[in-house]
């Protein structure tokens, strides 16, 4: 149910892809702005009458998305950044906040390209499409409190979002932005163990992704530790033991912060080159 | 919110512990059925008081519980079952059904222990432990499918609006299946036993954030809204797992870094391997 925000601020994104549309749909639903607040440009009809359709304004070009918002989104691809800020470099003030989720680049290169201080970068990742996002943000140096909770209930509107410092950015990238894909993986490989022991696929399947669903639901619910929770349901002798036992003769865990770390380690590498 | 449904029938509850006040308190607040519908019988005041409290009435006892409903979910102790159903086989009757939730109580010895033939067997998955209390999982319940695993089978002379009205008692506190009796242990294996997987696989995410350099709070606070937010787009896409996979795994890029080390410490297999093991388990359990 959408309980209108109290303060109504202009919202503007730069490159109107996917994300920038999971965004702003997020945000419109959620009723922290209006979508009559939010505004984008694109060469392609198609994709305008996309965000026309609920309620976003078009405008002529990237220069006047800046021109008429107060928080700027920019959601192009990495690659196109750099050039992107400096051809909008003219157009940014002191009274304007910058906000970017481009993946990799940092505070520095974003205030050097802009020209802006005020800038705030967000790392979110791919559930945003569904509402479920994990999103950490870090500040630069001029991003003002008021800034930080404009960002925030922002990006509360597609999933949690937490402050954190710049450097551990690409260990976020290897949790949480690589993370998806692990999990992709379990599911299948929980349905995958479900046929393996009867079940027809697309049952295995909808227990799998279900059962996923429910897990991470109490983590985050009950706020408990999940060794803590996996105690309460190994009753001895029982089924979710000896499913266990098989998981720690896998060497599960250990593998999974493998996976972590070998991400974060390949994140590190790509933004020193 | 509430959609008054139709369909009002006289719901009674043989056993008025945690599992029949959270299916008690999700059917009357969804709108399934009115609270006044719902009877059960307990003989400790305290108890009895909790069900009034949200609008259900307290009769004097499972026989009068059975003879006053439609339909009677059957929510006691395995161990107490065939002695309940062969006290209460009198008050059975063919125009009732009866719908148990015992775990690992075969159809076939429902039906032998009330004389019934007209039963449904429910197996409520929760991904927490059976004796948390049913009002503290009501309270995190946002959606009610994002809880509970619910697989039911139909004894032969369950009729097809028995289905539909025991699927939406269910679906009330979880998501509902219909499968083969001959499928449970496996269900149990899966459904039953993989929240806990899943509470390793957070613990280790978050462990791998840790020695990647993040802190600790941080670190499980993402491992979690991770895993929740990659079942939802399984959910909610409909799209396979593997093409979801396909779509953010870049060249040469993080994820598929990250994956690699899953594929090279048989990550897959080894859940596949849980999952079987616990099922063996279930089944061997299942004939002691």
């Amino acid at each position: 149910m959408a309980v209108p925000s109290t303060d109504i601020f202009k919202l503007g994104f730069i490159g109107a892809g996917n994300m920038a549309e999971s965004i702003a749909r997020g945000v419109s639903k959620s009723g922290v702005l209006p979508a009559s607040s939010i505004r984008t440009a694109h060469p392609r009809p198609q994709r305008q009458q996309l965000f026309q359709s609920f309620g976003v304004s078009i405008v002529q070009d990237n220069a006047q998305v800046v021109d008429d918002s107060d928080i700027v989104i920019l959601s192009v691809k990495p690659q196109v950044v750099k050039q992107v800020l400096l051809d909008l470099k003219p157009f940014f003030t002191e009274e304007k906040l910058l906000v970017s989720i481009a993946a990799g680049i940092k505070l520095r290169d974003l205030q050097e390209w802009s020209g802006q201080r005020r800038v705030i970068r967000v790392m979110p990742n791919t559930p945003s499409a569904v509402g479920e996002a994990a999103s950490v943000m870090c500040l630069g140096e001029m991003a003002t409190k008021k800034d930080e909770e404009r960002v925030t209930s922002l990006f509360r509107a597609i999933g949690k979002v937490w402050t954190a410092d710049e450097k551990y950015f690409d260990a976020v990238t290897g949790l949480s932005g690589s993370g998806p894909a692990y999990i992709y993986l379990a599911i299948e490989a929980l349905a995958d163990g479900g046929v393996a022991a009867g079940l027809p696929r697309d049952l295995a399947l909808g227990l799998a992704s279900q059962t996923v669903l429910g897990a991470a639901t109490m983590v985050n619910k009950t706020g408990k530790h999940p060794g803590q929770l996996k105690d309460a349901v190994t009753s001895p002798a029982g089924t979710t033991i000896a499913g266990i036992n098989e998981l720690e003769r896998g060497a599960f865990r250990g593998t999974l912060m493998s996976a972590v770390i070998a991400a974060t380690k390949r994140c590190h590498e790509l933004s020193q080159s």
